[in-house]
Protein backbone atom coordinates (compact mmCIF):
# COMPACT_ATOMS: atom_id res chain seq x y z
CA UNK A 1 0.00 0.00 0.00
CA UNK A 2 1.33 3.38 -0.87
CA UNK A 3 -0.14 6.80 -0.37
CA UNK A 4 0.13 9.86 1.70
CA UNK A 5 0.07 9.38 5.45
CA UNK A 6 0.84 12.86 6.68
CA UNK A 7 0.59 16.21 4.99
CA UNK A 8 1.55 19.49 6.63
CA UNK A 9 0.70 22.67 4.76
CA UNK A 10 2.03 26.11 5.56
CA UNK A 11 2.10 25.58 9.32
CA UNK A 12 2.60 28.59 11.57
CA UNK A 13 3.02 28.80 15.32
CA UNK A 14 4.13 31.59 17.63
CA UNK A 15 4.66 31.59 21.36
CA UNK A 16 3.63 35.00 22.68
CA UNK A 17 4.68 36.94 19.59
CA UNK A 18 7.84 34.89 19.01
CA UNK A 19 7.39 32.93 15.79
CA UNK A 20 8.57 29.34 16.10
CA UNK A 21 7.18 27.82 12.92
CA UNK A 22 6.97 30.00 9.85
CA UNK A 23 5.14 28.26 7.06
CA UNK A 24 6.34 24.66 7.21
CA UNK A 25 5.08 22.29 4.52
CA UNK A 26 5.97 18.69 3.79
CA UNK A 27 4.44 15.26 3.41
CA UNK A 28 5.26 11.74 4.55
CA UNK A 29 4.26 8.77 2.41
CA UNK A 30 3.38 5.33 3.69
CA UNK A 31 6.47 3.40 4.74
CA UNK A 32 8.73 6.42 4.49
CA UNK A 33 11.21 7.56 7.09
CA UNK A 34 11.81 11.28 7.16
CA UNK A 35 14.39 12.90 9.36
CA UNK A 36 14.24 16.46 10.62
CA UNK A 37 17.46 18.14 11.67
CA UNK A 38 18.14 21.63 12.84
CA UNK A 39 19.80 23.67 15.56
CA UNK A 40 18.13 23.96 18.93
CA UNK A 41 15.32 26.48 18.89
CA UNK A 42 14.61 25.86 15.23
CA UNK A 43 11.11 24.58 15.99
CA UNK A 44 11.60 20.82 15.60
CA UNK A 45 9.85 19.80 18.83
CA UNK A 46 7.07 22.30 18.28
CA UNK A 47 6.52 20.92 14.80
CA UNK A 48 6.11 17.35 16.07
CA UNK A 49 3.85 18.50 18.89
CA UNK A 50 1.67 20.41 16.46
CA UNK A 51 1.16 17.28 14.40
CA UNK A 52 -0.43 15.34 17.26
CA UNK A 53 -2.07 18.51 18.58
CA UNK A 54 -0.22 18.64 21.88
CA UNK A 55 0.46 22.17 20.69
CA UNK A 56 -2.22 24.00 18.78
CA UNK A 57 -0.89 25.57 15.58
CA UNK A 58 -1.90 29.14 14.73
CA UNK A 59 -2.39 28.64 11.02
CA UNK A 60 -2.00 26.04 8.33
CA UNK A 61 -3.36 22.64 7.62
CA UNK A 62 -2.52 19.13 8.80
CA UNK A 63 -4.03 15.96 7.44
CA UNK A 64 -3.56 12.32 8.31
CA UNK A 65 -4.32 9.68 5.66
CA UNK A 66 -6.07 12.35 3.65
CA UNK A 67 -8.37 13.39 6.49
CA UNK A 68 -8.12 16.81 8.04
CA UNK A 69 -6.68 16.96 11.55
CA UNK A 70 -6.22 20.71 11.77
CA UNK A 71 -7.92 23.18 11.67
CA UNK A 72 -11.08 21.04 11.52
CA UNK A 73 -10.39 17.63 13.07
CA UNK A 74 -12.40 14.87 11.40
CA UNK A 75 -12.75 13.12 14.74
CA UNK A 76 -12.15 13.83 18.44
CA UNK A 77 -8.57 14.81 19.20
CA UNK A 78 -7.93 11.84 21.47
CA UNK A 79 -9.10 9.41 18.79
CA UNK A 80 -6.80 11.04 16.26
CA UNK A 81 -3.87 10.87 18.67
CA UNK A 82 -4.30 7.09 18.96
CA UNK A 83 -3.10 6.86 15.38
CA UNK A 84 0.03 8.89 15.99
CA UNK A 85 2.76 7.25 18.05
CA UNK A 86 5.01 9.66 19.90
CA UNK A 87 8.44 8.93 21.33
CA UNK A 88 9.94 11.61 23.56
CA UNK A 89 13.50 12.63 24.20
CA UNK A 90 13.10 11.96 27.92
CA UNK A 91 11.10 8.70 27.49
CA UNK A 92 8.26 9.93 29.73
CA UNK A 93 7.32 6.49 31.01
CA UNK A 94 4.68 6.35 33.73
CA UNK A 95 6.84 5.98 36.83
CA UNK A 96 4.18 4.24 38.93
CA UNK A 97 3.62 1.46 36.42
CA UNK A 98 5.65 -1.60 35.62
CA UNK A 99 7.15 -2.03 32.17
CA UNK A 100 4.27 -4.25 31.11
CA UNK A 101 1.65 -1.86 32.45
CA UNK A 102 3.27 1.06 30.69
CA UNK A 103 2.88 -0.73 27.38
CA UNK A 104 -0.61 -2.08 27.90
CA UNK A 105 -2.29 0.83 29.68
CA UNK A 106 -3.11 2.55 26.39
CA UNK A 107 -4.50 -0.67 24.95
CA UNK A 108 -6.73 -1.25 27.96
CA UNK A 109 -7.84 2.29 28.77
CA UNK A 110 -7.85 3.88 25.35
CA UNK A 111 -8.38 1.04 22.91
CA UNK A 112 -10.60 -0.83 25.40
CA UNK A 113 -9.01 -4.19 24.68
CA UNK A 114 -9.51 -7.02 27.15
CA UNK A 115 -6.68 -7.45 29.63
CA UNK A 116 -5.58 -10.73 28.00
CA UNK A 117 -5.55 -9.30 24.50
CA UNK A 118 -3.74 -6.16 25.69
CA UNK A 119 -1.16 -8.22 27.55
CA UNK A 120 -0.54 -10.37 24.50
CA UNK A 121 -0.02 -7.35 22.29
CA UNK A 122 2.14 -5.59 24.87
CA UNK A 123 4.40 -8.63 25.17
CA UNK A 124 4.73 -8.75 21.42
CA UNK A 125 5.69 -5.08 21.28
CA UNK A 126 8.21 -5.58 24.07
CA UNK A 127 9.77 -8.48 22.19
CA UNK A 128 10.10 -6.32 19.10
CA UNK A 129 12.14 -3.77 21.02
CA UNK A 130 14.16 -6.51 22.75
CA UNK A 131 12.89 -6.08 26.29
CA UNK A 132 12.80 -9.57 27.79
CA UNK A 133 10.34 -11.00 30.35
CA UNK A 134 12.85 -10.52 33.17
CA UNK A 135 12.19 -6.78 32.90
CA UNK A 136 8.42 -6.81 32.50
CA UNK A 137 7.69 -6.38 36.18
CA UNK A 138 10.34 -3.77 36.83
CA UNK A 139 9.60 -0.09 37.27
CA UNK A 140 11.07 2.54 34.92
CA UNK A 141 13.50 3.82 37.55
CA UNK A 142 15.07 0.35 37.68
CA UNK A 143 15.95 0.41 33.99
CA UNK A 144 18.77 2.04 32.04
CA UNK A 145 17.94 4.97 29.80
CA UNK A 146 18.25 2.80 26.71
CA UNK A 147 15.86 0.24 28.16
CA UNK A 148 13.41 2.95 29.16
CA UNK A 149 13.43 4.42 25.68
CA UNK A 150 12.87 1.00 24.14
CA UNK A 151 9.88 0.48 26.46
CA UNK A 152 8.60 3.89 25.37
CA UNK A 153 8.89 2.79 21.75
CA UNK A 154 7.04 -0.43 22.58
CA UNK A 155 4.32 1.61 24.28
CA UNK A 156 3.87 3.60 21.09
CA UNK A 157 3.99 0.72 18.58
CA UNK A 158 1.61 -1.43 20.65
CA UNK A 159 -1.10 1.07 19.72
CA UNK A 160 -0.46 0.23 16.06
CA UNK A 161 -0.14 3.84 14.93
CA UNK A 162 -0.23 4.86 11.30
CA UNK A 163 2.82 7.05 11.88
CA UNK A 164 5.47 7.38 14.55
CA UNK A 165 6.84 10.74 15.59
CA UNK A 166 10.15 10.66 17.43
CA UNK A 167 11.57 13.71 19.13
CA UNK A 168 15.33 13.23 19.52
CA UNK A 169 14.91 9.68 20.81
CA UNK A 170 18.60 9.23 21.64
CA UNK A 171 19.64 12.72 22.77
CA UNK A 172 19.14 12.05 26.47
CA UNK A 173 21.05 8.77 26.42
CA UNK A 174 24.58 7.99 27.50
CA UNK A 175 26.69 7.40 24.38
CA UNK A 176 27.02 3.68 25.00
CA UNK A 177 23.23 3.28 25.07
CA UNK A 178 22.46 5.10 21.83
CA UNK A 179 23.16 2.08 19.64
CA UNK A 180 20.53 -0.21 21.14
CA UNK A 181 17.80 2.37 20.62
CA UNK A 182 18.90 3.18 17.07
CA UNK A 183 18.89 -0.54 16.27
CA UNK A 184 15.26 -0.79 17.32
CA UNK A 185 14.32 2.17 15.15
CA UNK A 186 16.31 0.68 12.28
CA UNK A 187 14.27 -2.54 12.61
CA UNK A 188 11.05 -0.55 12.55
CA UNK A 189 12.23 1.18 9.38
CA UNK A 190 12.96 -2.21 7.79
CA UNK A 191 9.41 -3.26 8.59
CA UNK A 192 8.22 -0.18 6.73
CA UNK A 193 6.90 1.71 9.72
CA UNK A 194 6.12 5.26 8.65
CA UNK A 195 8.23 7.58 10.77
CA UNK A 196 9.08 11.22 11.23
CA UNK A 197 12.22 11.46 13.34
CA UNK A 198 14.05 14.43 14.78
CA UNK A 199 17.62 13.29 15.24
CA UNK A 200 21.18 14.46 14.96
CA UNK A 201 22.64 10.99 14.45
CA UNK A 202 24.23 11.55 11.04
CA UNK A 203 25.17 7.97 10.18
CA UNK A 204 21.81 6.73 11.29
CA UNK A 205 20.01 9.34 9.20
CA UNK A 206 22.14 8.53 6.18
CA UNK A 207 21.19 4.89 6.54
CA UNK A 208 17.45 4.95 7.27
CA UNK A 209 16.09 8.25 6.02
CA UNK A 210 14.33 8.58 2.69
CA UNK A 211 14.64 12.32 3.03
CA UNK A 212 16.23 14.79 5.41
CA UNK A 213 14.63 18.14 6.09
CA UNK A 214 16.69 20.86 7.71
CA UNK A 215 14.71 23.22 9.86
CA UNK A 216 16.13 26.60 10.79
CA UNK A 217 14.35 29.60 12.23
CA UNK A 218 10.98 27.89 11.85
CA UNK A 219 11.41 27.16 8.14
CA UNK A 220 12.58 24.20 6.13
CA UNK A 221 15.73 25.67 4.59
CA UNK A 222 16.81 22.57 2.72
CA UNK A 223 15.49 19.11 2.01
CA UNK A 224 16.62 16.18 -0.04
CA UNK A 225 18.27 12.78 -0.12
CA UNK A 226 20.40 12.12 2.96
CA UNK A 227 23.58 11.73 0.94
CA UNK A 228 23.06 15.11 -0.73
CA UNK A 229 22.22 16.94 2.45
CA UNK A 230 24.98 15.42 4.52
CA UNK A 231 27.75 15.38 1.93
CA UNK A 232 26.91 18.34 -0.22
CA UNK A 233 24.68 20.77 1.63
CA UNK A 234 23.68 23.77 -0.47
CA UNK A 235 22.40 26.19 2.11
CA UNK A 236 25.22 27.85 4.10
CA UNK A 237 23.32 27.40 7.36
CA UNK A 238 22.92 23.70 6.67
CA UNK A 239 26.61 23.44 5.89
CA UNK A 240 27.61 25.09 9.16
CA UNK A 241 25.16 22.99 11.11
CA UNK A 242 26.31 19.68 9.59
CA UNK A 243 29.95 20.63 10.15
CA UNK A 244 29.23 21.33 13.78
CA UNK A 245 27.56 17.95 14.19
CA UNK A 246 30.53 16.22 12.50
CA UNK A 247 32.96 17.89 14.84
CA UNK A 248 30.94 16.80 17.84
CA UNK A 249 31.04 13.19 16.69
CA UNK A 250 34.78 13.33 16.03
CA UNK A 251 35.42 14.69 19.48
CA UNK A 252 33.29 12.01 20.98
CA UNK A 253 30.66 14.38 22.35
CA UNK A 254 27.09 13.81 21.51
CA UNK B 1 4.64 11.00 89.31
CA UNK B 2 3.75 13.82 91.63
CA UNK B 3 1.50 15.78 89.35
CA UNK B 4 -0.67 12.86 88.32
CA UNK B 5 -3.33 11.58 90.62
CA UNK B 6 -4.02 7.98 89.67
CA UNK B 7 -7.26 8.01 91.61
CA UNK B 8 -8.64 10.77 89.37
CA UNK B 9 -7.82 8.71 86.30
CA UNK B 10 -9.39 5.62 87.82
CA UNK B 11 -12.53 7.47 88.69
CA UNK B 12 -12.94 9.82 85.74
CA UNK B 13 -10.88 8.16 83.00
CA UNK B 14 -13.92 6.49 81.40
CA UNK B 15 -15.76 9.80 81.30
CA UNK B 16 -12.87 11.49 79.52
CA UNK B 17 -12.58 8.56 77.11
CA UNK B 18 -16.26 8.87 76.27
CA UNK B 19 -15.24 12.02 74.39
CA UNK B 20 -13.19 9.92 71.98
CA UNK B 21 -16.31 9.22 70.00
CA UNK B 22 -16.88 12.88 69.12
CA UNK B 23 -13.17 13.46 68.59
CA UNK B 24 -13.18 10.65 66.03
CA UNK B 25 -16.27 12.02 64.29
CA UNK B 26 -14.76 15.53 64.07
CA UNK B 27 -11.41 14.23 62.85
CA UNK B 28 -12.72 11.85 60.23
CA UNK B 29 -15.49 14.20 59.16
CA UNK B 30 -13.24 17.24 58.96
CA UNK B 31 -10.33 15.48 57.29
CA UNK B 32 -12.63 13.62 54.90
CA UNK B 33 -14.40 16.79 53.91
CA UNK B 34 -11.05 18.51 53.55
CA UNK B 35 -9.80 15.76 51.27
CA UNK B 36 -12.89 15.68 49.08
CA UNK B 37 -13.05 19.43 48.54
CA UNK B 38 -9.29 19.91 48.73
CA UNK B 39 -8.87 17.54 45.77
CA UNK B 40 -11.39 19.52 43.75
CA UNK B 41 -9.68 22.77 44.70
CA UNK B 42 -6.24 21.42 43.78
CA UNK B 43 -7.50 20.05 40.48
CA UNK B 44 -9.12 23.39 39.68
CA UNK B 45 -5.93 25.25 40.50
CA UNK B 46 -3.85 22.98 38.27
CA UNK B 47 -6.18 22.37 35.35
CA UNK B 48 -8.96 24.91 35.61
CA UNK B 49 -9.32 28.01 33.51
CA UNK B 50 -7.77 31.27 34.60
CA UNK B 51 -10.79 32.56 36.46
CA UNK B 52 -11.74 29.33 38.22
CA UNK B 53 -8.18 28.71 39.34
CA UNK B 54 -7.96 32.23 40.73
CA UNK B 55 -11.19 31.75 42.63
CA UNK B 56 -9.85 28.47 44.01
CA UNK B 57 -6.64 30.17 45.12
CA UNK B 58 -8.58 33.00 46.76
CA UNK B 59 -10.71 30.50 48.71
CA UNK B 60 -7.63 28.62 49.79
CA UNK B 61 -5.70 31.68 50.92
CA UNK B 62 -8.53 33.29 52.82
CA UNK B 63 -9.27 30.08 54.72
CA UNK B 64 -5.62 29.67 55.59
CA UNK B 65 -5.49 33.18 57.02
CA UNK B 66 -8.28 32.79 59.58
CA UNK B 67 -7.52 31.14 62.92
CA UNK B 68 -9.51 27.94 63.33
CA UNK B 69 -11.08 29.20 66.54
CA UNK B 70 -12.35 32.33 64.82
CA UNK B 71 -13.62 30.31 61.86
CA UNK B 72 -15.47 27.91 64.11
CA UNK B 73 -17.10 30.67 66.15
CA UNK B 74 -18.04 32.51 62.97
CA UNK B 75 -19.74 29.41 61.62
CA UNK B 76 -21.46 28.56 64.86
CA UNK B 77 -22.67 32.07 65.70
CA UNK B 78 -22.67 33.64 62.27
CA UNK B 79 -24.49 31.16 60.06
CA UNK B 80 -27.74 31.32 62.09
CA UNK B 81 -27.83 35.03 61.19
CA UNK B 82 -28.22 34.02 57.55
CA UNK B 83 -30.76 31.37 58.42
CA UNK B 84 -28.50 28.35 58.61
CA UNK B 85 -28.32 26.86 62.08
CA UNK B 86 -25.83 24.08 62.55
CA UNK B 87 -25.36 21.94 65.64
CA UNK B 88 -22.07 22.36 67.48
CA UNK B 89 -20.80 19.09 65.99
CA UNK B 90 -21.76 20.14 62.47
CA UNK B 91 -20.19 23.56 62.95
CA UNK B 92 -16.97 22.01 64.22
CA UNK B 93 -16.78 19.55 61.32
CA UNK B 94 -17.41 22.34 58.84
CA UNK B 95 -14.74 24.58 60.36
CA UNK B 96 -12.13 21.84 60.61
CA UNK B 97 -13.10 20.62 57.15
CA UNK B 98 -12.76 24.04 55.52
CA UNK B 99 -9.40 24.69 57.09
CA UNK B 100 -8.22 21.19 56.24
CA UNK B 101 -9.45 21.68 52.67
CA UNK B 102 -7.28 24.76 52.29
CA UNK B 103 -4.16 22.96 53.48
CA UNK B 104 -4.88 19.69 51.70
CA UNK B 105 -5.40 21.49 48.43
CA UNK B 106 -1.90 22.91 48.81
CA UNK B 107 -0.45 19.51 49.58
CA UNK B 108 -2.25 17.90 46.63
CA UNK B 109 -1.44 20.73 44.28
CA UNK B 110 2.27 20.49 44.90
CA UNK B 111 2.02 16.69 44.49
CA UNK B 112 0.29 17.10 41.13
CA UNK B 113 2.89 19.63 40.04
CA UNK B 114 5.66 17.22 41.07
CA UNK B 115 4.60 14.78 38.35
CA UNK B 116 6.85 15.38 35.36
CA UNK B 117 4.99 17.27 32.64
CA UNK B 118 6.29 14.79 30.06
CA UNK B 119 4.13 12.02 31.47
CA UNK B 120 1.06 14.12 30.85
CA UNK B 121 2.15 14.62 27.25
CA UNK B 122 2.79 10.89 26.94
CA UNK B 123 -0.65 10.03 28.26
CA UNK B 124 -2.34 12.48 25.91
CA UNK B 125 -0.27 11.14 23.01
CA UNK B 126 -1.64 7.67 23.66
CA UNK B 127 -5.07 9.15 23.14
CA UNK B 128 -6.18 9.38 26.76
CA UNK B 129 -8.97 11.79 27.60
CA UNK B 130 -8.43 14.26 30.44
CA UNK B 131 -10.44 12.02 32.76
CA UNK B 132 -8.35 8.96 31.88
CA UNK B 133 -5.19 11.02 32.28
CA UNK B 134 -6.31 12.03 35.75
CA UNK B 135 -7.38 8.62 37.03
CA UNK B 136 -4.60 6.50 35.53
CA UNK B 137 -1.58 8.79 35.56
CA UNK B 138 -2.01 11.79 37.83
CA UNK B 139 -4.03 10.57 40.81
CA UNK B 140 -2.06 7.39 41.57
CA UNK B 141 1.23 9.28 41.55
CA UNK B 142 0.03 12.47 43.22
CA UNK B 143 -1.51 10.50 46.09
CA UNK B 144 1.69 8.60 46.71
CA UNK B 145 3.68 11.80 46.71
CA UNK B 146 1.11 13.52 48.94
CA UNK B 147 0.83 10.84 51.64
CA UNK B 148 3.34 12.29 54.14
CA UNK B 149 1.75 15.72 53.86
CA UNK B 150 -1.75 14.31 54.17
CA UNK B 151 -0.84 12.26 57.24
CA UNK B 152 0.62 15.36 58.80
CA UNK B 153 -2.58 17.26 58.09
CA UNK B 154 -4.62 14.39 59.55
CA UNK B 155 -2.76 14.63 62.85
CA UNK B 156 -3.18 18.41 62.87
CA UNK B 157 -6.93 18.01 62.30
CA UNK B 158 -7.06 15.42 65.06
CA UNK B 159 -5.41 17.68 67.60
CA UNK B 160 -7.41 20.71 66.51
CA UNK B 161 -10.69 18.98 67.26
CA UNK B 162 -9.97 20.18 70.80
CA UNK B 163 -10.84 23.69 69.63
CA UNK B 164 -14.47 22.51 69.40
CA UNK B 165 -14.38 22.94 73.19
CA UNK B 166 -15.15 26.58 72.50
CA UNK B 167 -18.59 25.74 71.11
CA UNK B 168 -19.35 23.04 73.62
CA UNK B 169 -18.81 19.85 71.66
CA UNK B 170 -18.29 17.05 74.16
CA UNK B 171 -15.10 15.72 72.63
CA UNK B 172 -12.02 14.46 74.42
CA UNK B 173 -10.64 17.78 75.56
CA UNK B 174 -14.01 19.18 76.64
CA UNK B 175 -14.62 16.08 78.75
CA UNK B 176 -11.20 16.48 80.31
CA UNK B 177 -11.91 20.08 81.25
CA UNK B 178 -15.26 19.10 82.74
CA UNK B 179 -13.63 16.39 84.78
CA UNK B 180 -11.00 18.86 85.90
CA UNK B 181 -13.65 21.20 87.17
CA UNK B 182 -15.43 18.45 89.05
CA UNK B 183 -12.34 16.75 90.43
CA UNK B 184 -10.66 20.08 91.21
CA UNK B 185 -7.52 18.75 89.55
CA UNK B 186 -6.47 20.25 86.25
CA UNK B 187 -3.16 18.56 85.72
CA UNK B 188 -4.20 14.95 85.79
CA UNK B 189 -7.00 15.14 83.18
CA UNK B 190 -4.85 17.35 80.92
CA UNK B 191 -1.86 15.04 81.07
CA UNK B 192 -4.23 12.16 80.47
CA UNK B 193 -5.81 13.66 77.30
CA UNK B 194 -2.41 14.85 76.14
CA UNK B 195 -1.22 11.27 76.33
CA UNK B 196 -4.28 10.05 74.43
CA UNK B 197 -3.69 12.56 71.62
CA UNK B 198 -0.08 11.51 71.53
CA UNK B 199 -0.92 7.80 71.30
CA UNK B 200 -3.45 8.28 68.51
CA UNK B 201 -1.18 10.60 66.55
CA UNK B 202 1.77 8.29 66.97
CA UNK B 203 -0.26 5.24 65.95
CA UNK B 204 -1.72 6.99 62.90
CA UNK B 205 1.71 8.14 61.78
CA UNK B 206 3.32 4.76 62.14
CA UNK B 207 0.47 2.95 60.41
CA UNK B 208 0.63 5.40 57.55
CA UNK B 209 4.38 5.21 57.25
CA UNK B 210 3.97 1.46 56.85
CA UNK B 211 1.32 1.91 54.21
CA UNK B 212 3.60 4.46 52.59
CA UNK B 213 6.44 1.96 52.40
CA UNK B 214 4.19 -0.80 51.16
CA UNK B 215 2.88 1.18 48.21
CA UNK B 216 6.26 2.75 47.51
CA UNK B 217 7.51 2.45 43.96
CA UNK B 218 11.15 2.81 42.97
CA UNK B 219 11.84 6.23 41.53
CA UNK B 220 8.62 7.78 42.74
CA UNK B 221 8.67 10.19 45.68
CA UNK B 222 7.46 7.47 48.04
CA UNK B 223 10.56 5.31 47.83
CA UNK B 224 12.89 7.23 50.14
Amino acid sequence: MSGEILRVDNLWKSYSETPVLRGVSFEVLRGEVKVIMGPSGSGKSTLLRCINLLVRPDKGRISLEGKEVFPKPYDSIHRIRQKIGFVFQSYNLFLHMTVLDNVRVGLIKVKKLSKEEATKRAMEALRIVGIGPELWNKYPAQLSGGQQQRVAIARAIAMEPTIMLMDEPTSALDPELVGEVLNVIRDLAKQKMTMLIVTHELDFALEVADEIMVLDGGKIVERGKPSEILNNPKHPRTRRFIERLRRRVEHGHR
Amino acid sequence: MIFINIKVIEEYGPIILSGLNKTAILTVGGFGMGFAFGSILAFTQCFGGRISSRVATAIEESLRSIPLLVLMLLIFFGLPEVGLSLTPVQSAILAIGLRSMAYQSQILRSAILAIPRGQIEAALSLGMTKAQLFTTVIAPQALRIAIPGLVNQFTIDLKDTSIAYAIGVSELFTEAVHVAQVALDYLTPLVFVGAIYFVITFAASSIMSRVYKRIAIPGLGASQ
